[in-house]
């Protein structure tokens, strides 16, 4: 029988220097299509049932690990990526092929051996390979989400620019929007505070008041009024900002 | 690290100390229990030196005379000083003769008091007397003084030398942190792993092509491993780096990339910090380009704007969207950028028009 297989890269060098291999290796093999980009690849397995896929990692639009997820049909597939340690790391753990970049001749044969084996004893996909992939996916993700906000983008005349957040003094809220103030001057934001609070890092920003959070790098002191409540200088700035009762824990001696 | 840290927030809080904090800040019980303790030194000076001068009166008067003149002295002085904490070193003059004044007038009272029922001596007021008196005040409200001025400064310097070690030490860590920042935004192993996929591929099919390729890595990997630490280079050595590094990248992506650089001979002599350019670029290709499947193009221009240097990489790419991702590469810039030139210097980044990114550094042009 003759196997077929599909070639993702957005790489164009990349995908001929992985099908001269393949032709060296495994000259059985027929390379029946290639794709640059995640949606080129998927729309490739579902029209042309290949046995076998060779999937990039990195690629414009969906992603190969996307693209695995989302391929229905009874295939195997090879990722390839040139430096991703938490995916290599996921693929040696949960037992899905995977080949580095630059691809050596001798891992290719390793591959291959294994593809073979699993191919002759009519071996189905494995039942999980889907439920494995979105675990990496989600693995990956989660990597990915504890990122915090480095960037506000915002409404400025008429460009829009993105702030770096280390340079915002503190976020004001005024009725449903936001206002970034920043030593330039101010710009609104259609973001409430309370999101901000979600994803701002809270090393960086403390959120003082219902309707104020603050760069902490930015303070300059802060002092009890009479009422009980907190009166917070910025740094080269001359508005002071109030330090609402409950987060005045926040500035208790050490 | 850890103390790293706490000392850079205590660093953001120190503010010029004005006097009467300083005052605020010498005042604690072992600094008014060691001026007693002066007071004591002092007043058994001035009774032996009596007792030595007129001996008919015995040393445990003169001792006991002194000492209630000394505490009286020192208490009023102190007292003022700490009530009123003046803020300026005429006011604390005033203080201190009123002070003394106070001092006499009451010593003066007390001393006779003393003589009368503990020593059952009858003494006659004089007016040479009262001079003698305040002669006396002026020694140990000056004795007293001399002690507070000294520990201020004796405090105050030692306050001194530990803001300037904790200045140093900010200043290092801060110069670490950049130098370890520059380090880790230079390579990126993906784009390292795959240009050498990419020649080992061509060196079968087209060996000039690879032979190329390599050239262009090696010529970046050159620049941007050997310039680290130097402060300054100029524009086109960073120019002809990124050239090399966008020319790896045509490779890659063929058509889906294409690049101009339009900057001036002039403009290419100046100086410029080294690595700053590059990870605009590298933004450009990696979040801009790289994931469009239709790519796009990159534009790099440099001009002279109010004697400042202004650079702008222009991408189409696909913009903000993927923005968020960046992080360390662009934040280092921009930190870089206020580290060497402050609010002399910016970073820009906006929306290009239709679509894309459009990056721009704004430095001084003739004091780099």
């Amino acid at each position: 029988m003759i196997y077929k297989a599909i070639v993702a890269d957005d790489e164009k060098e990349l995908r001929s220097y992985l099908k001269t291999l393949l032709a060296e290796v495994w000259p059985e093999l027929e390379i029946c299509g290639e794709a640059a980009n995640g949606n080129d690849a998927l729309a490739l397995v579902v029209s042309l049932h290949p046995q076998i896929v060779f999937l990039d990692i990195k690629m414009p639009a969906l992603s190969g690990l996307e693209v695995a997820s989302r391929i229905n049909s009874d295939c195997h597939i090879v990722f390839v990526t040139a430096y991703d340690q938490y995916a290599v790391d996921a693929f040696e753990r949960e037992a899905v092929d995977y080949l580095v970049k630059p691809i050596t001749k001798m891992r290719l044969v390793q591959t291959i051996t294994r593809l073979k084996k699993k191919l002759q004893a009519a071996s189905l996909l494995p039942s999980n390979l889907t439920e494995i992939i979105t675990h990496v996916l989600a693995n990956l993700q989660t990597q990915a989400k504890t990122e915090f906000l480095h960037w506000i983008k915002t409404q400025q005349k008429d460009a829009t620019r993105l702030i770096p957040v280390e340079a915002i003094d503190y976020f004001q809220a005024e009725d449903k929007y936001t206002l970034v103030m920043t030593a330039e001057g101010e710009s609104l934001i259609k973001k409430s505070i309370n999101e901000l609070a979600q994803e701002l890092d809270p090393q960086q920003f403390w959120q003082i008041h219902r309707a104020t959070i603050v760069n902490v790098s930015r303070i300059e002191n802060v002092s009890r009024s009479f009422t009980g409540r907190g009166i917070m200088k910025l740094k080269k700035r001359s508005e002071s900002l109030t330090v609402s009762r409950n987060y005045l824990h926040l500035f208790k001696r050490m | 690290m850890e103390q790293f840290t706490t000392r850079t927030i205590k660093v953001g809080y120190i503010k010029p100390v004005t006097m009467s904090e300083r005052i605020r800040d010498i005042f604690t019980n072992r600094f008014v229990l060691k001026c007693y303790l002066y007071t004591i030194v002092i007043s058994t000076f001035i009774a032996a030196f009596f007792s030595i001068t007129k001996p008919e009166i015995s040393f445990p008067v003169y001792f006991c005379v002194s000492l209630s003149y000394g505490f009286i002295y020192s208490s009023i002085i102190m007292f003022l000083i700490w009530s009123i904490k003046p803020d300026r070193i005429i006011n604390l003059i005033w203080l201190y003769l009123v002070g003394i004044c106070l001092g006499v007038l009451i010593g003066y009272q007390a001393k006779i008091l003393i003589l009368q029922y503990v020593f059952s001596v009858v003494t006659t007021k004089t007016v040479q007397d009262f001079f003698v008196e305040i002669a006396n005040g002026f020694v140990f409200g000056g004795g007293i003084g001399y002690f507070i001025n000294s520990q201020a400064i004796l405090r105050r310097r030692a306050k001194d030398i530990e803001e300037e070690r904790i200045k140093r030490l900010t200043t290092e860590k801060e110069s670490l942190a950049a130098n370890l920042k520059l380090l880790q935004a230079q390579i990126e192993p993906h784009f390292l792993f795959n240009t050498l996929s990419n020649i080992l591929s061509l060196i079968d099919t087209e060996p000039t092509k690879g032979k190329t390729m390599l050239v262009d890595l090696t010529k970046y990997l050159r620049t941007s491993l050997s310039r680290t630490l130097s402060e300054t280079t100029i524009l086109n050595q960073e120019i002809e780096m990124i050239k090399a590094y966008l020319n790896i990248h045509k490779i890659r992506m063929s058509d889906r990339l294409r690049f101009t650089i339009d900057i001036s001979d002039a403009l290419r002599q100046q100086q410029f910090p080294p690595m700053l350019l590059q990870p605009l670029v590298e933004n450009a290709v990696k979040h801009g380009l790289e994931p469009k499947v239709e790519g796009g193009e990159i534009v790099i221009k440099a001009f002279e704007e109010n004697s400042r240097l202004r650079i702008e990489v222009r991408d189409t790419g696909l913009g903000f969207s993927d923005y968020n991702k960046t992080g360390i590469g662009i934040i280092n810039v921009r930190e870089r950028i206020v580290m060497l030139y402050g609010e002399k210097g910016r970073l820009i980044i906006a929306e290009n028009e239709p679509h894309g990114v459009s990056a721009i550094i704004e430095v001084p042009l003739h004091d780099l």
